[in-house]
């Protein structure tokens, strides 16, 4: 069974996983991979908004990293290498699908839950029905407004807001200054503010 | 030099300090609904961290079974050119063999035809000994010679006009 590990683990011997795929070794790799597996998904979903394509997404971002572990040298954290794998892979994929939002594709999101009873994302059995209801409503929102913005603005606001990450992370992540971050962030916020004030107003 | 979005986005996440920061925000024209915005959002980006995060993917065992499978037969396809590394240097070696052997075939059916269309016909002597004299003004300025000749049956007829005089060596013959 596959567990994310805790900061602290991760700090003690990422690098020696590192080495060892370096080295070939796909079970160094596997315990990577079980990592960042949840976090790599769930910034790809939030970005595309479809299990389907976001599961995809994610395996062919860490065929990717397996494939160029070779030419990582630890200059910054395998984390913030990982995401710049993931950012280019699913920016790539929405720039060919252009994606641009209507929320129409984000029904999936609401079916999968249903359909997969081992999955984390199973509703609590103590929620509500119209409980349930209100939060799926309150997803499709955020997903619709997210889907407005461009593949480069959704990576960034999803970086910094979702992923805590640092403004020279999301630029090292992104392969872009820090200023492009900050200005990017301030049009993303802009935007969302005016789509979804009355949601995080009220909520 | 910052631009006013990225102090601006600097200044929502405190990201401003000392001097920098106070020059911004007395540059504020209305510092309370500048700070009435930066606490919405604060709200935006708490609302996005509750709603968005959590979002677990399901079999997560198949997931690893996928890349895994994925990385082997990469690793396959990897390899495969080195199981099959003497073809490259192997296949343009017999091609090279086969397209002279071809040339040399075509280059001798070629000679053999052209050799037997132009082998000399058994000509007489004097033939060459006529031409000669007609070339010579002194002997025959005015002399044409035709000639008819049937390879089959090997005869040459020589037509001679205005020929004045025969060379010795002719004549004697």
């Amino acid at each position: 069974m596959h567990t994310e590990a805790t900061p602290a683990q991760a700090d003690v011997s990422e690098l020696d996983l590192v080495k060892q795929c370096q080295a070939g070794d796909p079970e160094a790799f596997d315990q990577l991979v079980g990592r960042y597996r949840t976090r790599v998904f769930g910034m790809i979903y939030n970005m595309v908004h479809n299990e389907q394509d976001a599961w995809d997404l994610a395996q062919d971002s860490f065929l990717k990293a397996w494939k160029s572990i070779g030419r990582f040298r630890g200059q910054s954290s395998f984390y913030t290498w990982i995401y710049r794998i993931v950012t280019n892979v699913t920016i790539d994929w929405l720039r060919k699908k252009q994606v641009k939002g209507s929320g129409a594709e984000f029904d999936d999101a609401i079916q999968l839950k249903d359909i997969d009873p081992a999955s984390r994302t199973v509703p609590k059995a103590d929620a509500l029905p119209h409980e349930r209801m209100e939060r799926r409503e309150i997803r499709a929102r955020i997903d619709e407004a997210i889907a407005q913005l461009s593949p480069e603005h959704r990576a960034v606001i999803l970086m910094k807001e979702t992923e805590d990450m640092q403004y020279h992370e999301i630029a090292e992540a992104l392969g872009c200054s820090i200023g492009t971050v900050m200005s990017r962030l301030f049009y993303a916020r802009k935007k969302l503010q005016n789509l979804l004030r009355d949601l995080y107003e009220n909520v | 030099m910052k631009t006013f979005e990225e102090k601006w986005t600097a200044w929502l996440d405190d990201e401003l300090k000392g001097e920098e920061l106070a020059e911004f925000e007395a540059s504020l024209p209305d510092k309370a609904a500048a700070e009435a915005e930066k606490r919405e959002a604060h709200k935006l980006g708490a609302f996005l961290k509750e709603q968005l995060q959590g979002r677990a993917m399901g079999n997560e065992e198949f997931f690893h079974h996928q890349l895994r499978e994925r990385i082997a037969a990469d690793a396959r396809t990897a390899s495969a050119p080195e199981n099959t590394g003497a073809k490259p240097v192997l296949w343009p070696i017999g091609r090279l063999v086969w397209v002279g052997a071809t040339s040399l075939a075509i280059f001798c059916v070629c000679t053999f035809f052209v050799m037997r269309e132009k082998s000399p016909t058994d000509q007489s002597q004097y033939l060459t000994q006529i031409l000669n004299a007609r070339v010579d003004p002194a002997f025959s300025p005015n002399a044409t010679i035709s000639m008819f000749e049937t390879k089959e049956d090997k005869v040459t007829v020589l037509w001679v006009e205005g020929l004045q005089s025969l060379p010795s060596e002719y004549a004697t013959k």
